[in-house]
């Protein structure tokens, strides 16, 4: 029994594995006092300062967010080929940094693993390569211009980066993905419509007599570009198709191709060939 | 904050029956730091209690049965609705225990029971009550609660259109 | 009342100092932006800590309505962002919010660089630094795929291929982070435990390591 012992201490701790009392009863930190000029406590005169300037942050913050909506494209597609990927933008230099050469195809490794391992470790390890007792940035050149150098280094290829990507929507016409379905979602409330969800639906609907001698002609010529179920990949989809197009547009189309891309087949398959599928083609409608 | 022995150097005035600096400063702290949480944290509160806020969607009529083949006795009638669930779109089984008074008004019970939850069924033990299997519950034809539970069954709402029965959502029960 | 219960604790666990120490230390006045205005540089680690607690604060937020699964995650992601009351001002301050932590810690890292504050004794407390550095990007690239849209997805499968390029253990490292073969299904479980659970808990752990050592040290001196 621990009791009866030192019966002056308000509380009685049983065993010995008490809590520690605070050495430093005095309150006096170590840097109470140990800079120049005027010091003030912590809380509230210092606090306050630095609260202050959290308020403007915060303030400026939240305005940012009710002005701009988060964005979200359409849901993940691996057959999406038309996407262009982009890390977030912090990433953007390591992106643009692979590109070039010396760092990618044979010498990839020196890209994905060297370079950035060397930079990385050296800022991990700062302290340890700059162990000089100097700290004033102009006092130790090798240090700061390293650095500096390196901050320029980023910021180019975060440029440059972001700029070809810029360049690479404007070539190909693109809409950024979130831009466009935030177009479409406001669109179809305007019209009244329910919100669409943009998920596509259970598996692609199957094609209306698929045994036809005109779908092996089809998938020999097609596929490549509209995918084996005819669901679409570089070329539209196909589906439904016969909703759209009649028999003769079809042909029409097979026969001279279109400004989006689709080649002309006229001469690579035959006339007859032409209108075997493009009667194929308008059997293929959808409810 | 308990410290008030440790104050300013400058503050002389000290017989003043005002606030001293060091209060003054911590009030204002105490204000920052509740406009930098409620900025911060309002939004998220709302966005998280919006199901307390949401006003419940009516439901929609749903055709069970024929009001011909409604009898007194009660009887067992499943049917379909589609739920919206946030983004989970789904149809699920609802069961609704359907009979006419005495007068021949068409009437549904929600077979769940008042006490705890529990499907009532109607006359298990051959007392023409409905009678719960978790806690020996029992209410009267009407949905009265006699034991056990302390409300009566809730009904569904009943809309009658060309012979047939439509049921809507889960309403009080108005005969009990 | 508060002050009798704050009493019968403090009689038992001693805890006054523990606040004390960090209420009442002084600080000096090269590092206060009211004495020197150039002191503002000082502030940006402090910022760095109030957006990462707005961030944590809104992740849990914003998992009371995300499903990380491949069928749900974009359903439920758009639906609370754009069904649900202030959803666009939650997910907002989550996803600019990273952002904005990456751009106070790049500007606090870089001004302890300049100043020169990881200079003996505070070494340790730079490679700490660091390591959340590392920690936020790591937080940030999981994070990018939870949308489940195509950026999402194509992000994620640049970033594991680039290290599957590792020499040897390249491979593995990827079936690891795409648990299995592709992107896919448990590639966002997978994600998402380590962007909710592994990587925050051992970011406060480096935050509780980063903020001791700072207090034990004090701020390093005027230049």
């Amino acid at each position: 029994m621990a009791h009866g012992h030192k019966s002056d201490e308000k509380v009685v701790y049983v065993g010995d594995s008490r809590v520690k009392k605070s050495g430093r009863i005095d309150g006096t930190p170590p840097d109470y006092t140990a800079f120049p000029g005027k010091s003030e406590a912590f809380i509230p005169n210092f606090l306050l300062k630095e609260w202050m300037v959290g308020c403007v942050v915060l303030v400026g913050f939240l305005v940012w967010v009710m002005a701009e909506a988060a964005p979200l494209g359409y849901p993940a597609d691996p057959t999406n080929a038309s996407f262009i990927p982009m890390p977030d933008w912090y990433f953007l230099f390591l992106y643009q940094f692979l590109k070039y050469p010396y760092v990618s195809q044979d010498y990839v490794l020196l890209g994905t693993i060297g370079v950035p391992a060397i930079m990385f470790g050296a800022l991990l390890l700062a302290p340890f390569l700059d162990t000089g007792k100097e700290r004033r940035f102009y006092r130790r050149p090798i240090a700061s211009s390293l650095m500096l150098l390196s901050l320029a280094a980023v910021t180019y290829l975060t440029v440059v980066s972001w700029s070809h990507y810029q360049d690479q929507l404007e070539e190909k016409g693109i809409v950024p993905e979130h831009h466009e379905r935030a177009e479409k979602v406001r669109e179809a409330l305007e019209r009244g419509e329910e919100r669409p969800s943009f998920l596509k639906t259970d598996a692609t609907p199957a094609l209306i007599e698929a045994d036809d001698p005109a779908f092996s002609i089809v998938e020999a010529q097609c596929i490549s570009c509209h995918a084996a179920d005819l669901g679409g990949g570089a070329g539209p989809s196909l589906i439904g198709i016969g909703n759209r197009l009649s028999s003769e547009e079809i042909a029409e189309i097979i026969t001279h191709g279109t400004e989006g891309g689709m080649p002309a087949f006229e001469g690579m398959i035959s006339d007859e060939e032409i209108t075997q599928i493009s009667e194929w083609l308008a059997k293929q409608t959808q409810s | 904050m308990s410290n008030h022995e440790h104050q300013d150097s400058k503050h002389q005035p000290a017989q003043r029956n005002e606030m001293s600096r060091r209060q003054f400063l911590s009030y204002t702290l105490g204000g920052t730091t509740a406009f930098m949480v409620g900025g911060a944290v309002l939004p998220m509160v709302r966005f998280a209690v919006d199901p307390l806020l949401a006003k419940g969607g009516g439901a929609t009529l749903v055709k069970v049965i024929e009001e011909s083949k409604v009898t007194e006795e009660p009887q067992e009638v499943k049917f379909k609705v589609s739920q919206v669930d946030g983004w989970y779109k789904s149809e699920t089984e609802k069961v609704a225990w359907i009979s006419k008074d005495a007068s021949g008004k068409v009437f549904a019970l929600s077979p769940v029971c008042k006490h705890l939850g529990c499907t009532v069924f109607w006359n298990t033990h051959g007392r023409n009550e409905y009678d719960c299997p978790c806690h020996d519950a029992r209410y009267s034809k009407d949905g009265k609660n006699i034991t056990v539970a302390n409300s009566p069954l809730d009904e569904y709402e009943v809309d009658i259109q060309d012979g047939v029965v439509y049921l809507g959502g889960i309403i009080p029960n108005t005969r009990a | 009342m508060f002050k009798s219960i704050y009493n019968w604790i403090d009689e038992r666990l001693d805890i006054t100092p523990l606040w004390r120490d960090v209420a009442d230390h002084e600080v000096p006045e090269h590092v206060n932006p009211a004495h020197h205005f150039s002191a503002f540089v000082y502030c940006f680690g402090g910022l760095t800590f109030f957006i990462t607690v707005i961030q944590i604060l809104s992740g849990m937020f914003l998992t009371m309505y995300y499903v990380p699964d491949v069928i749900h995650a974009y359903a439920s992601v758009d639906y609370l962002q754009h069904q649900i009351p202030f959803g666009k001002i939650v997910r907002g301050m989550h996803h600019f919010g990273a952002s904005l932590v990456i751009v106070m810690m790049f500007l606090h890292t870089l001004r302890v660089f300049f100043t020169g504050s990881y200079k003996a004794p505070r070494e340790m407390n730079w490679v700490v630094g660091m390591l959340i550095f590392f920690i936020m990007l790591g937080l940030g690239f999981t994070g990018y795929l939870l949308p489940w849209d195509n950026k999402a997805y194509f992000a994620t499968k640049v970033g594991v291929e680039i290290a599957a390029s590792v020499p040897y253990i390249g491979d593995y490292i990827a079936s690891f982070l795409y648990g299995g073969d592709i992107v896919g299904a448990q590639t966002l479980t997978r994600f998402f435990a380590i962007h909710v659970f592994f990587l925050p808990g051992a970011l406060i752990a480096m935050l509780a390591a980063h903020f001791i050592m700072i207090r034990r040290q004090g701020i390093s001196g005027p230049l």
